[in-house]
């Protein structure tokens, strides 16, 4: 499985879920649950597809910059704002796990990058570039939702038949 | 050089930490697309900084095109993550400061005494890591110009791609 389901939801829609983790804002106020579901039947209706290795039942909290861009302000991918913030993630300092999000073949549906390095996780998804295109929440994830997944190799920015990158394979 | 290491032979799925410290194979760096290993002496050789400055050229070719890149020297990693962030390049660099695969290559500078490097050497291989071509830079004009390194990834492209001639 290269994708899965991801959404923001309250605690009442997570049947089924592969995993989630409650979220805060930096004031500490509840920013709802981050859950992810296998890639079948989409389970809750502003469902968006990511890179399924970021999600890890075992994983421990961290931080995330989420970015989430509404259908009709989605970007193409090819738009050279999206080309250039994929670039900056392959150049930029090391993240902890990093997917897009897609809705279907073409479009930007937002980002999740997440990091717990060494304290300075805050000062890194501060300068989220995919916070360029559409302004990101910084939310603290408990533990059981997130994993580790070494950084996406490159050079390559395009996308494998619309799959959320770093995806990879046709 | 190791005598399997030509065209037709596989390179070992080579094991080492990358840039970031994290361990990679370069089976795993492939992640099913042709690649480009690129053996260099170290950040210090004015004849690296020229090569790798033209494989940056190459980058904004190879990152629309389903094509990675992966440079192995024996630098540690804090130096190739700041050799790597200097050239501006976005690709995957690997660290084997133990010199771990040197030997097992054939792949060691002889006349280099001080440092011990790499012989500047590239592959282009297949996802699967076999050899489609390879280039001894022991001589800077044994490495591959960016043309070359095109046609070779077409061919391989080519190979790999069900698709390929589509419309045709």
């Amino acid at each position: 499985m290269s994708w899965c389901w991801f959404a923001v939801v309250d605690e009442a829609k997570v049947s089924g879920a592969l995993a989630s983790a409650a979220a805060y804002d930096l004031d500490g106020r509840s920013a709802g649950l981050l859950a992810a579901w296998p890639s079948s039947r989409k389970p809750v209706p502003h469902a968006v597809r990511m890179d399924a290795r970021v999600v890890d039942a075992e994983g421990a909290a961290a931080w995330v910059s989420l970015v989430e861009v509404a259908a009709d302000r989605a970007p193409l991918f090819d738009d050279p704002a999206v080309s250039g913030a994929l670039r900056a993630v392959l150049s930029g300092r090391r993240l902890d796990a990093v997917t897009t999000f897609v809705r279907d073949s073409s479009r930007f549906a937002g980002s999740l990058s997440v990091s717990r390095t060494d304290g300075t996780e805050l000062g890194v998804l501060r300068d989220d570039p995919f916070a360029r295109i559409r302004p990101a929440r910084l939310l603290r994830v408990e533990a059981g939702l997130l994993g580790s997944v070494p950084p996406p190799p490159g050079p390559v920015i395009q996308r494998y038949a619309g799959q959320p990158w770093p995806a990879a394979g046709f | 050089m190791h005598p399997d290491l030509v065209p037709g032979g596989r390179l070992p799925d080579l094991e080492l930490p990358d840039h970031s410290g994290i361990t990679r194979t370069l089976t795993e760096l492939a992640e099913g697309d042709p690649l480009v290993v690129q053996f260099f002496r170290g950040w210090w050789c004015p004849k690296e900084q020229s090569a790798m400055r033209a494989l940056v050229r190459l980058q904004s070719e190879a990152e629309v095109a389903y094509t990675r890149f992966v440079s192995i020297s024996i630098d540690e990693p804090v130096a190739l993550s700041a050799f790597r962030a200097g050239l501006g390049a976005r690709w995957t660099f690997l660290s084997d400061s133990e010199r771990r695969y040197q030997e097992q290559l054939g792949l060691r500078e002889t006349t280099d005494t001080l440092y011990r490097p790499y012989v500047p050497t590239v592959f282009t291989v297949y996802p699967d890591l076999r050899i489609h071509n390879v280039y001894n830079g022991y001589w800077y004009w044994g490495r591959p110009s960016n043309e070359d390194l095109r046609q070779d990834l077409r061919a391989i492209t080519r190979e790999l791609r069900s698709d390929w001639a589509v419309g045709s």
